[in-house]
């Protein structure tokens, strides 16, 4: 199912992250189909089972793969315009640098900043 | 974070005036498959050997599961599995004489887990030792070291006489033990293919000291072969930022950097004006490009 390199450049984890997100774009992996189990992978591949979990667990963080109690990872159902995490942090960033040049110009801590970011999406949740 | 199994602090072995091992601090944590790389000689059966007590550092200190390595308890020792790089097989045995031998020093001794492996990995248990084959006796001494279920194992080449099967069929052993969250494994190779499959960490042993240790990913990530075409000829003694080798002919140049930065290739193509390719490279290319 997938083509895992041990001896290339490109450490493993990615190389299965790479290949996921790939067929999961291309639709070739449709969303509920479950995945193989770590151990499954690990011993068809003889890789370290820690860097299938790792994989997983990126694939998981960016909202394409689901974990089901006590059953194999899943593609998630897509949800629409919803891009990966890690590109909507990255589009929160500038906001963000915003707001922490302005505490630091204020000489506001970021202990202090922190807890009014905290209370604020408190207030405004929902 | 878990405590580590062993910490080695500043250990320094003299053999002579020669420095076997030089101020190596390094860790091992429940979990790790830790691979150790390194040319002949360079310090790796010393270092393994000095981790587990067997020799008196002349610096520094090493503990393992809380305890000063030079002075375990029985306990202790009870827990630590080692396959020194010369075996240790009673000659005039057979296997299976020779494993009644050592699971008789152990009161949690795994028969089943034995009897299947020796089962999976075709090991002879009835020709005396003497007329094994290499790979055979290998086996038989890998059984020896892992019987008892140690919560630290440590090999010194294991796998250097097997065939390619029993290496695979090993190293699944490895995951075995290092799935098992409490335990963790420490082993020296050439074969590095077997380490970038099994190993989580590395550590390189260069001239006695720990030339580079940490998580393979993270190795990979960070050694690369940058490729320079710039648009006009390059000066001969171009710098590019931790760089180990670097290699200019005309236009072009090829440095192998460590510590690389992804986010420092459009700069570096800016400042050399031409265009740049990262090669990532496998293990091997990176042990050999360290060694330059």
């Amino acid at each position: 199912m997938f083509v895992l390199k041990p001896q290339s450049g490109i450490p493993i984890y990615r190389q299965l992250v790479e290949q996921i997100t790939r067929l999961i774009a291309g639709g070739q992996l449709a969303a509920g189909t479950e995945l193989p189990s770590v151990r499954e992978l690990a011993e068809l591949h003889t890789v370290n089972p820690m860097t299938i979990s790792k994989a997983y667990a990126l694939l998981e963080s960016e909202g394409l793969l689901e974990r089901q109690r006590g059953k194999p990872m899943r593609v998630a159902a897509r949800r629409r315009n919803q891009a990966p995490l890690t590109q909507r942090l990255q589009q929160l960033e500038p906001a963000i640098r915003d707001v922490v040049l302005a505490a630091r110009q204020l000489e506001v801590g970021k202990k202090e900043l922190v807890a009014l970011l905290g209370d604020t999406w408190e207030k405004n949740d929902g | 974070m878990a405590e580590p199994i062993m910490t080695a602090r500043d250990v320094t072995k003299l053999f002579g005036s020669k420095t076997a091992l030089d101020a190596v601090s390094a860790d091992v944590f429940p979990g790790d498959i830790i691979g150790v790389l390194g040319k002949n000689g360079a310090g790796k059966t010393t270092l393994l050997e000095t981790l587990l007590g067997f020799s008196t550092p002349n610096r520094g200190s090493v503990t393992v599961f809380g305890e000063d390595a030079l002075a375990m308890s029985a306990q202790t020792k009870a827990r630590i599995g080692f396959l020194p790089q010369l075996d240790e097989l009673f000659a005039m045995l057979n296997g299976k004489q020779h494993l009644a031998i050592v699971s008789a020093f152990h009161s949690n001794w795994d028969r089943a887990l034995i009897e299947r492996l020796v089962a999976e990995w075709s090991v002879p248990l009835t020709r005396r030792i003497d007329s094994l084959s290499v790979g055979e006796r290998q086996k038989l001494a890998v059984l020896s070291a892992l019987g008892h279920r140690p919560d630290l194992l440590v090999l010194d080449e294991p796998v250097a006489s097997l065939d390619p099967i029993a290496r695979r069929q090993f190293l699944q052993q490895l995951f075995a033990i290092a799935e098992d969250e409490d335990r963790a494994v420490l082993f020296s190779s050439h074969i590095v293919s077997d380490l970038e499959r099994a190993a989580n960490k590395v550590w390189i042993v260069k001239d006695g000291r720990l030339y580079w240790q940490g998580y393979l990913d993270a190795l990979k990530e960070s050694v690369v072969r940058l490729h320079i075409r710039a648009r006009s000829a390059l000066p001969r003694d171009i710098a590019v930022p931790n760089a180990l080798v670097t290699r200019v002919d005309g236009n072009t140049a090829i440095a192998t950097v460590a510590r690389w930065q992804p986010s420092e290739a459009a700069a570096l193509a800016q400042r050399f004006d031409g265009s740049l390719d990262v090669e990532s490279l496998g293990l091997e290319d990176i042990f050999l490009e360290l060694h330059r």
